[in-house]
């Protein structure tokens, strides 16, 4: 099955046409909706493999060099590699009015970092942390937040803010004797659900896109996860310049020999604080950044003390033997 | 007396009316907006023409300035109370055409309303001179020739942009001396004469189809749709409802504040009384009444004009697309039916 990457989720309409005559032409007349967002086409026969590859070079060209101004160059062999998965994304804020961020963008930015390689990283970015688009089950989630401001003189005391924070984020937020809003920000999300309510523009968005980074979540058959927060209220510039490691991480990990192994096994392998000194290496945080000093999955493992053997079994980052 | 100058000529003159005058227009607050990376445009002070957007509607009306969200009063200590200050110096606000007609209502309730005059607003509103912003909007929320809002003499000075410079008619005197000099070119403002939305204003004939029009079902469809959260009366350029709070420190409760705060008819609790008696239960409840409010009893007590100026900002702000053109065109047909139905 041929799969089309589609970073961020959104492309020109334009390229429908060739998923149809693909699927129509080369595969099983049937088409798939990839549960990674990508374009999939069954049922290509194995002989129409250079034909199908030579066919989705323009899209190549268009989606993932000019688009995501990848590192490559689309040629008649389709794509390179397979092992950095398709990076998602909620529609975000070109769409949706809780998104605090432009998803597609980030995404793009994101692709770039880490396709074309072998090393697999699943990811996906959400407008906002009710995460949609499902980053705590990705290695990395990637939530568009904020810091909001409140002018105390714009507030006319109405509770829209406590009560959309208490229905639908954290309960933060409250009114007090004087008809103005407490906060207890320790809890805070980031989400702006006080925002979009407060009718008189009191609560507003502060001046920086900030996100907020889960890690580690994962499906599976043997020990699925979800992930746990790893960095909040980061900017961009931090995002981004973590995942510009990631390739660096993995390849030390893995020993400089890329294999199938899904990327949040890596982490695994490292542990969490080599992790974390390695992928944040060079990195400036700003000002507001949090980081978890230590981080503890909860696995829902499918077999009991899966994680129990011998002990030449278990594997090692690093240098090998 | 015309003039074309040009925005640094402008300024020029900004820093010397600045001596005697704060200038409010309405400012873009970038991706301060209600979804992200969306702007707000609100009335702030401004140093520069270039800070005042002359060719997007503000997301709430000038009426800020007068009458501010939240405005202290007095402070007490005890036995003693100080009455806050207003500012010093006077108010030079750019206003839309429907923007003007507002103060005009709003003067009404403050300064005319049951023979008493809010000395808040007074000392405020002695303090205005209005540039009248050319208003070539007609933006699609925008109804203000129906209302008979689109004209107004009511201005100092009357301003348009155009490439980099302000085409300004000087009306009143006092601002002549701040334009000597500069170069001098005829300008005479045009208003609206026509709006894509176009609203009649239906007549209530009798007491008796008032009050069967309160209790019409149409304004049932507001229980679904309305959430209360008076985005609509903050945004109106007309509504003057606020409520008053006192602020007693907290280690001596005979120290502190009065102040008054913009409050909304539109949010549950508005008319909770004392013993815990409230009216108006429901949305549809609260909606008619602020419909009926500006479009029939305020005229009705008055006997001048409607309330509502036209400026469609509740429509462009109410976060759940209600309209109030297409509420009022409801109200219309609801009118006609029970009409229909008494003269048979």
């Amino acid at each position: 099955m041929l799969q089309l990457r589609v970073p961020g989720a959104l492309i020109d309409a334009k390229h429908l046409a060739l998923v149809q005559e693909l699927c129509q032409k080369y595969g099983n007349g049937t088409f798939h909706m990839g549960m990674r967002q990508t374009l999939n086409i069954p049922g290509i026969k194995y002989e129409n493999i250079p034909a199908v590859n030579a066919k989705i070079k323009e899209y190549i060209q268009d989606v993932s060099v000019e688009m995501c101004d990848c590192d490559m160059e689309a040629d008649d062999l389709g794509y390179p590699t397979i092992g950095a998965r398709n990076v998602m994304a909620c529609i975000g804020n070109s769409h949706c009015i809780k998104a605090n961020a432009n998803t597609h963008e980030m995404a793009k930015k994101i692709e770039k970092l880490i396709f074309p390689s072998h090393y697999h990283i699943k990811v996906s970015v959400a407008g906002c942390p009710n995460d949609c688009a499902k980053g705590n089950f990705n290695d990395f989630g990637v939530m568009g937040i904020y810091k909001m401001d409140y002018d105390q003189d714009r507030c006319v005391g109405c509770g829209a803010c406590a009560k959309a924070c208490d229905h639908h984020a954290t309960g933060v937020l409250s009114l007090n004797a004087h008809g103005k809003i407490d906060k207890d920000s320790c809890c805070c999300v980031g989400c702006g659900e006080c925002v979009i309510a407060c009718p008189t523009g009191a609560w507003t968005r502060g001046d920086t896109h900030l996100w907020r980074v889960t890690l580690g979540g994962r499906t599976g058959k043997q020990f699925p996860r979800m992930g746990k927060l790893f960095m909040n209220f980061v900017t961009e510039e931090v995002v981004l310049g973590m995942f510009a490691n990631w390739q660096k991480f993995s390849a030390w990990v893995m020993d400089y020999k890329p294999e199938y192994l899904h990327g949040g096994h890596l982490i695994d392998r490292a542990g969490y604080v080599k992790f974390k000194e390695m992928i944040l290496d060079g990195v400036e945080l700003n000002p507001e950044a949090k980081v978890a000093e230590e981080l503890y999955w909860t696995e829902a493992e499918q077999r009991a003390n899966i994680h129990v053997k011998p002990i030449s079994k278990h594997h090692k980052a690093g240098p090998q033997a | 007396m015309g003039y074309k100058v040009c925005f640094d000529e402008v300024n020029q003159i900004f820093d010397e009316l600045r001596k005697e005058y704060e200038i409010w227009a309405p400012k873009r607050f970038p991706g301060k907006g209600r979804y992200s990376d969306t702007d707000l445009i609100r009335y702030d002070k401004v140093k520069t023409v270039e800070e005042i957007v002359f060719d997007e509607k503000s997301d709430f009306p000038a009426k800020e300035v007068l009458s501010p969200i939240t405005e202290p009063l007095f402070y007490f200590t005890e036995d003693e109370w100080k009455e806050s200050k207003a500012t010093s110096k006077k108010l030079l606000i750019f206003m839309r055409p429907c923007d003007i007609a507002a103060q005009q209502r709003q003067e009404k309730i403050y300064l005319g309303n049951g023979g008493f005059s809010d000395i808040y607003y007074e000392r405020m509103h002695e303090k205005v001179k209005i540039v009248m912003m050319q208003c070539d909007l007609n933006d699609d929320t925008c109804f203000c020739v129906s209302m008979g809002t689109n004209k107004t003499d009511n201005y100092s000075l009357a301003v348009v942009a155009e490439d980099g410079a302000l085409k300004v008619e000087v009306k009143d005197d006092a601002f002549a001396p701040y334009f000597e000099g500069k170069n001098a070119e005829d300008y005479v403002p045009s208003f609206p004469t026509e709006n894509i939305t176009k609203l009649t204003i239906p007549e209530i004939p009798n007491k008796e189809v008032l009050t069967k029009l309160k209790e019409h079902p149409m304004w049932q469809e507001y229980n679904k749709r309305c959430i209360s959260c008076g985005s609509c009366t903050v945004a109106c350029s007309t509504c003057t409802c606020f409520t008053t709070t006192d602020i007693a420190y907290n280690e001596n409760g005979s120290v502190g504040e009065r102040k008054r705060t913009t409050a909304s008819c539109q949010i549950e609790g508005f008319t909770d009384m004392a013993g815990g008696h409230s009216f108006r239960n429901t949305p549809g409840d609260r909606m008619r009444y602020k419909v009926l409010h500006k479009f029939h009893d305020y005229k009705e007590r008055f006997k001048d004009y409607h309330m509502c100026v036209g400026c469609g900002r509740c429509i462009s702000r109410c976060p759940e697309f209600i309209s109030i053109t297409a509420t009022v065109n409801k109200m219309s047909k609801a009118i006609e039916e029970i009409v229909a139905a008494e003269n048979k």
